[in-house]
């Protein structure tokens, strides 16, 4: 899991300095570039980020419960 | 929300995704967990609408047509000193409003029309950037200028609905607002930007922006 949350973050943080850079850059073509590149980037780390979720091996804090326990 | 404020939210946001990045253990924590979903997921998709948005807006600054270079003619015609000249007369009179003034008359005021002009605009990117961009004398209009836009701010008001040449003919009034005669091609107000042809008498307004 920490893999791919690394990977979500790499991208999500590329994706943000790409919209950071557009939102100084004032020539017109900034904004095809915040939405096709920045966005897809930001879009594919929060993808990345959500499948690590629903992926990742589940682990729980609460000790394993047993027909014992009951 | 103003650009520097969204830069800032940027820069946060990716400074904060850089500390799960570097230490992914802090994540093992509820607070942890609460805490990856804000950076990974609200504040990334926060900070892109909300630069997706003042994008959007600053597309519609006068500025921002003007930054490209076939359009400096046309910058240049708003501040030429001439009331005959409709789109200077328009800018340099508050008629439309400065920091918008070809967003104002250019767009369409009809349902979608703001992102039918948004189309316009990437179509104009695409021709700008991969296309060979005409001339600035010889740019014309995608379909003919539709009276519509005028008379968004025109219908109703007093020297347009009682203008001795309107209604010198009583079938002119209704023929513009049905756009069958067009205020702009009908030989009535056509000389708007009419860039490549000011000649050298000529004048211009130093004032404004």
């Amino acid at each position: 899991m920490a893999r791919r949350l690394r990977i979500a973050g790499i991208l999500v943080i590329v994706g943000l300095l790409v919209e950071a850079l557009c939102l100084v850059w004032s020539k017109p073509i900034a904004f095809v570039v915040l939405v096709c590149i920045g966005g897809a980037l930001i879009g594919l780390g929060v993808f990345f980020f959500l499948y690590s979720l629903v992926s990742g091996p589940h682990e729980s804090t609460e000790p394993a419960r047993t027909a014992l326990d009951k | 929300m103003p650009t520097f404020a969204i830069v800032i939210l940027v820069l946060f946001s990716a400074v904060l995704a850089g500390v799960v990045v570097v230490r992914p253990v802090i994540t093992a924590s509820r607070a942890g967990k609460i805490l990856a979903f804000g950076v990974f997921f609200f504040l990334p998709l926060f900070s892109l609408v909300a630069g997706m948005e003042n994008e959007m807006q600053r597309s519609e600054s006068t500025a921002f047509c003007l930054s490209c270079h076939v359009m400096e003619p046309y910058g240049k015609s708003l501040h030429i000193d001439d009331p005959g000249y409709l789109a200077g007369a328009h800018y340099q009179n508050h008629r439309v409003p400065a920091e918008e003034a070809c967003y104002t008359c250019h767009t369409d005021y009809a349902m979608f029309g703001t992102i039918q002009a948004k189309f316009g605009g990437l179509r104009h990117l695409y021709i700008y950037y991969l296309g060979k961009p005409p001339q600035p004398e010889d740019i014309k209009l995608y379909k003919p200028f539709n009276n519509r836009e005028c008379l968004h701010c025109h219908l109703g008001a007093r020297s347009f609905e009682q203008g001795a040449t309107h209604n010198a003919d009583p079938a002119t009034l209704p023929a513009i607002k049905a756009n069958t005669l067009s205020c702009i091609s009908s030989g009535c107000h056509d000389t708007v930007h009419n860039v490549g042809r000011w000649g050298d008498k000529v004048k211009f307004w130093d004032g404004g922006s």
